[in-house]
């Protein structure tokens, strides 16, 4: 009796120390983002992005997509030529980044195009994630024959030159979303098998896993229930960083011709616009661009950010 | 394990990478309805039907699929690489080893100013860690790595050729790789434009081919200053955690003689692999920046041939470019047990 009442106590005493310890962790992770200025910028950006994304139908109305007049395309006129000077024409008509091609205003296509981007963003990177952790997880703790066979596919996916895979795959499957979704993807999963298979390799000798196993616990049960959460944080900054770079390389698809319709408002698709006007028209690229710029950075700071907080070999 | 096992291994795995490579471009490029009739690419207006049936037959384009394959890498064994539709029919190797020099150009002179640039950001970055230096290279190096290349190719076009050009200044050019005027006046050596017009002795080929990479270059430079930036910075940190350092300053050092001495030589051997990696990537991934700065590569012609489903030439590309990949990441694994003794095989 008197034991067990101490064993609790003890067990109790550890709880609370675990969770003091949580709590100081917490507090050093909060004290290392806010001592980071761009840091803050960044997730100040990102929160801008994800509320604009969010309002966007309530800030302008999804109509005007559809709505053309090319009485008001003032980038595409000959006497455009200094570019300054229509823009300022453009800021009196309260258009304040220009007006594209079919007249549409351009700060209006882009609040429009956000919601879009972002959710294919996560989309793209949630997709790659779950490929990651199905076939990493697997290859990293199963090993032998199946990790071997499993690496050796994603060096081939690995050997392919850049965005080149990527337009193949668009090509061929047609032009509509999924198979521009699908061609981002086939890129990108393989980050993340080599990812999380090198983190449950990591985690798959430490001796608590041992003990787990020892004490009798199955497989699956251990992977699921101790080792990937264990291994969350590289995946969490990864995923951050790569919800910019997949922004990037989808607009860049866009940019390149690969949308299946001209007047989708799609960041990289108001940018391919501009293509065959650039001098005579810089805001079709320029803002744009620019607007693709400050999202992939938002979440590069975010990213970089938590990979400082988040590793425990920097916190020192 | 002795390194030159390591080095056999790897190379007979580089073979297996490869003919998965082959594998999934043939079945994409030639495996589904949307795919372009391969025997387009031979075809002229002269051709009459009886030729299209012997160019099916020859090249197997009627047999199911896995048989085309072997067709192809009977072909390819027996050096035909096919031709291209494209550039009139030419053989597809031609088409692309007249180009490729001009994105090894590139890529070069890309991958020199990315080291130029990266290095000192990192370790400015390192060595004033979380002061105001580090906040601005950092933002420096991640602005990098999150600008679309067309975007940061047309502005520079924009400032340093339509801009200038207006101002009256002189200004860069935007396009091709020599002015047109000099083009075909210097004999075809290695192929590469600064290179043969030293080689010719004709400086003003030279300088004008350097005049016109360095827009294109200093592009690819920005987008990927930012990863070696960050390495150089993140390997900096901990080599100046080691013993070794505090050894140093202890001993009463000058902090300049430890860093440059002492930290800069561990926390460079990184850097080292990242830039090998990053001329194999460079190369495979300049293809926007050729198309925005109409850089007559091999990049810019992989994007047409996606356009206009030229099967030979994106498995020529891409086998190409997978072999350079394999292959440097097999030399800078080896290197890097050549600069760091602790590394075993």
């Amino acid at each position: 009796m008197e034991v067990e009442k101490k064993e609790t106590q003890s067990k109790e005493t550890i709880r609370r120390s675990e969770r003091q310890a949580f709590i100081d962790n917490l507090k050093f992770s909060l004290y290392l983002l806010r001592k980071n200025p761009l840091v803050m910028a960044g997730i100040l950006m990102v929160v801008f992005f994800v509320v604009t994304a969010l309002l966007s139908h309530v800030l302008v109305d999804p109509a005007t997509a559809g709505v053309y007049d090319f009485s008001k395309n003032y980038g595409w006129s000959k006497d455009a030529w200094f570019q300054w000077g229509v823009q300022a024409r453009i800021i009196d008509e309260f258009h304040v980044f220009g007006t594209d091609g079919w007249g549409r205003d351009i700060l209006h296509m882009m609040i429009l195009a956000l919601p879009l981007d972002l959710s294919i963003a996560v989309a793209i990177v949630s997709g790659a994630v779950a490929f990651g952790v199905c076939l990493g997880a697997v290859a990293g703790f199963v090993g032998g024959k199946l990790d071997e066979a499993i690496l050796r596919i994603t060096d081939i996916f690995f050997a392919f030159p850049g965005l080149v895979l990527a337009m193949v795959f668009a090509a061929v499957f047609g032009r509509n979303m999924v198979s521009l979704v699908m061609a981002v993807l086939a890129v990108w999963w393989p980050v993340y098998v080599r990812l999380i298979r090198g983190q449950v390799l990591a985690e798959k000798e430490r001796a608590y896993i041992q003990a787990l196993k020892a004490a009798g616990l199955g497989r699956v049960r251990i992977l699921f229930r101790h080792i990937l959460p264990n291994t969350i944080y590289p995946i969490l900054v990864q995923a951050t960083l790569d919800l910019g770079g997949v922004i990037l390389t989808f607009s860049a698809l866009m940019f390149l011709g690969f949308s299946p319709n001209p007047a989708m408002p799609e960041l990289g698709n108001l940018a391919s616009d501009g293509i065959g006007h650039f001098f005579e028209a810089p805001w079709l690229i320029v803002f744009p661009g620019l607007a693709i710029l400050t999202i992939a950075l938002a979440f590069n700071l975010l990213g970089d950010g938590l990979r400082d907080v988040l590793d425990p070999r920097l916190r020192r | 394990m002795k390194i030159y096992v390591y080095i056999i291994r790897r190379l007979i795995l580089m073979i297996f990478v490869l003919f998965g490579v082959s594998v999934i471009v043939f079945v994409l490029a030639r495996g589904f309805p949307s795919a372009l009739d391969p025997a387009a690419m031979y075809i002229t207006e002269h051709t009459t039907a009886e030729q299209y049936a012997k160019i099916v037959e020859d090249h197997g384009f009627n047999k199911p699929l896995y048989v085309q394959y072997f067709y192809w890498l009977q072909d390819v064994f027996g050096g035909d690489w096919g031709v291209s539709k494209w550039a009139a029919s030419q053989p597809t190797y031609k088409v692309f080893f007249d180009r490729f020099p001009y994105t090894v150009e590139l890529t070069v002179v890309a991958v020199l100013m990315t080291v130029a640039i990266g290095i000192p950001l990192g370790i400015i970055s390192a060595i004033r860690n979380n002061k105001i230096e580090d906040h601005v290279s950092r933002l420096i190096a991640l602005t990098g790595y999150s600008t679309p290349s067309y975007w940061m190719g047309y502005v520079l076009q924009l400032i340093f050729f339509y801009y200038f050009y207006m101002w009256g200044l002189p200004y860069l050019p935007n396009k091709g790789m020599v002015d047109e005027f000099l083009l075909g006046t210097i004999p075809r050596v290695s192929g590469v434009p600064i290179l043969d017009g030293l080689l010719a002795g004709n400086l003003t080929y030279a300088w004008s081919a350097l005049v016109h990479v360095l827009m294109p270059a200093f592009t690819l430079a920005f987008i990927s200053l930012g990863t070696l930036a960050r390495l150089i910075r993140a390997s900096m940190l901990e080599v100046m955690r080691q013993d070794y350092i505090i050894l140093a300053r202890s001993k009463g050092l000058a902090e300049r003689v430890v860093i440059y001495r002492h930290a800069m030589k561990n926390a460079l051997i990184p850097a080292v692999t990242l830039t090998g990696l990053l001329f194999a990537g460079l190369l495979g991934g300049a293809m926007i920046t050729e198309y925005v700065f109409t850089w007559p590569g091999v990049g810019r012609m992989s994007l047409q041939a996606v356009f206009q489903g030229d099967s030979n030439f994106l498995l020529l590309y891409s086998l190409v470019l997978a072999a350079i990949i394999v292959f440097t990441n097999l030399v800078v694994d080896v290197l890097y047990a050549f600069l760091d003794p602790r590394i075993k095989y």
